[in-house]
């Protein structure tokens, strides 16, 4: 039976809830405006130029800004900790890439011995995410200052492993494989 | 020919090889011409452990430039026979005294193909990391080299060998492979140039087939962690801690961002990297960082290497001679106990060696 193309299922609505134009840009999208790349021949803090006024040229070399080079001399080294050390004068720099976490206070020698005594009397419930957020540290720090012995870590961690195993098994065909991909993307880094 | 008959002859002629007879001193051996169930004669094990010709030999010497070394046939046809063919000649006649082998040669040449690679490595890539340095050095010299620049000379056809099945004792005992036995007769010509001429000479001999073999070291450089690591070389060479910033992006929201991130030391720049998110980004230039330092290397002129104090010229390296000319590089200690104990406390010391 041939259904006429006015029949057919459209997905147009009168109302326009999830379709809301305004407004915009979207939140949660990008807010600035249109990205203008600066003209790399105007201003390249990396080129060098060199004149040649008998000639009247003037060479202006301008390497590609992402060319990491491991290659290296040990009489022409490309890494500056292995030359000496510039004088480090007040110069403006590229902002940081992440928006460093709030600096916690100094803990005191109190402190840490509070937290080793408390993590040696009961792992289990003194653990090093309950004992950073009672002292007001990092769990690598409470990690660092009252490490488990090397037996009590790996039998904690076969245990994590087993919890991990389980929770694995609950996932779907589709969930493993996206995981799967994670996975081998991260190798790829 | 019918099919079926042509098959069986391909099959029964496919594991023979063809010896050469002119220099044997009996051939047909007298095993063969009688009946088999009498005398129990195998001939492919007759025919393995049957010397090849002294001009093949030789031949093989000059071939690799070994010919005025090299001049006794005898020894040729010991650096290139495994100790695995004493069962061989065993088998054919118990009475008959041992059969001379490689295994002291082998011995011998591969210690000494592991000091000059290992120097050599070493003074190239001062600071490469000690297990990088020894994946190098068998890249180099390990056993699949070995085997593989004895087929490039053309001494798979001189090896004289036994896949022998390994002893069942209760620990396993992984098989005796091709390649081992083949791996055995470079380092038995090793051995053979330290013997008859010198250590240099010895070392010369190495440097032309081993170590001028193109070896890709980065890609036996794999971080767990490059930033902890990064950051602990930072402090050895008692520099600001590492910081990362974002030099580029482009495509932030969208399904495809590029962001390069730099990874600072105070105001330089000590490695980039890019990626498609800002941890991946930082990943890459902390690797990148890690990478110039580990992947310095000494220009090839300036090679200098700790076996050229050994006087020249033939005869035993200790005796009472001038010695060579050799300044000595400062020991750098880039070196991170990374995921160890670490309490060394020793701290790096950023010259460099002109």
């Amino acid at each position: 039976m041939l259904r006429s193309i006015a029949s057919a299922p459209s997905f147009t609505r009168a109302y326009a809830t999830k379709l809301a134009k305004w407004p915009r840009p979207k939140p949660g999208t990008a807010e600035r405006p249109a990205y203008h790349a600066p003209d790399p021949l105007l201003n390249n803090p990396k080129a060098v130029v060199t004149e040649l006024p008998d000639e009247d040229l003037t060479f202006i070399h301008r390497p590609p800004p992402t060319a990491p080079s491991p290659f290296s001399l040990t009489t022409n080294p490309v890494s500056p900790l292995l030359r000496p050390r510039p004088p480090q004068a007040e110069m403006p720099l590229p902002p940081p890439s992440r928006t460093p976490s709030k600096e916690l206070p100094r803990a005191s020698g109190q402190t840490m011995s509070e937290i080793r005594r408390l993590r040696a009397l009961d792992p289990e419930r003194y653990t090093c995410g309950v004992l950073a957020r009672k002292f007001n540290v990092t769990r690598g720090f409470v990690q660092a200052i009252a490490a488990l012995k090397k037996s009590q870590r790996k039998s904690k961690k076969r245990a994590q492993e087993l919890v991990h195993q389980q929770a694995r098994d609950k996932w779907s065909e589709k969930k493993t494989t996206l995981m799967m991909i994670k996975t081998k993307r991260r190798e790829l880094w | 020919m019918v099919y079926g008959r042509k098959r069986l002859v391909a099959s029964a002629v496919k594991n023979l090889t063809a010896i050469s007879a002119s220099h044997l001193p009996k051939f047909p051996p007298s095993q063969a011409t009688k009946s088999p169930k009498a005398t129990n004669f195998d001939a492919e094990a007759w025919a393995a452990i049957q010397p090849p010709p002294p001009s093949a030999l030789s031949a093989f010497a000059h071939r690799i430039g070994l010919g005025a070394v090299l001049t006794d046939t005898d020894v040729i046809l010991q650096a290139c026979t495994h100790p695995s063919a004493q069962y061989l000649a065993k088998q054919q006649d118990p009475n008959a005294p041992p059969l001379a082998t490689n295994a002291h040669l082998g011995v011998l040449g591969n210690a000494l193909m592991g000091l000059f690679a290992t120097e050599y490595v070493h003074a190239s890539y001062p600071y490469l990391p000690t297990r990088v340095l020894k994946a190098a050095v068998t890249a180099h010299v390990g056993p699949l080299t070995c085997s593989n620049v004895a087929q490039e000379m053309g001494a798979a056809s001189l090896l004289r060998w036994h896949r022998q099945p390994p002893a069942p004792t209760g620990s396993y005992q992984a098989p005796l492979q091709r390649s081992d036995a083949l791996a055995s007769i470079p380092r038995s010509l090793t051995a053979l140039v330290y013997q008859t001429r010198s250590l240099p000479s010895a070392r010369q001999f190495v440097h032309s087939y081993f170590l001028s073999r193109e070896v890709d070291i980065r890609s036996m450089i794999k971080f767990v962690d490059p930033k902890k690591a990064l950051k602990e070389m930072v402090q050895k060479f008692q520099r600001e801690p590492p910081k990362s910033r974002l030099l580029k992006e482009t495509g932030r929201f969208s399904n495809s961002p590029i962001f390069v991130v730099g990874i600072y030391s105070g105001n330089d720049q000590i490695g980039e990297g890019f990626g498609a998110s800002l941890r991946m980004a930082e990943y890459r230039a902390a690797e990148d960082a890690l990478l110039r330092v580990y992947l310095t290397r000494t220009p090839p002129e300036q090679l200098q290497l700790p076996t050229s104090t050994f006087p020249l010229g033939v005869g035993d390296v200790f005796r009472d001679a001038p010695e060579g000319m050799y300044v000595p590089p400062s020991l750098e200690q880039a070196e991170i106990m990374y995921a160890s104990g670490g309490n060394s406390g020793a701290v790096a010391q950023s010259s460099i060696t002109a």
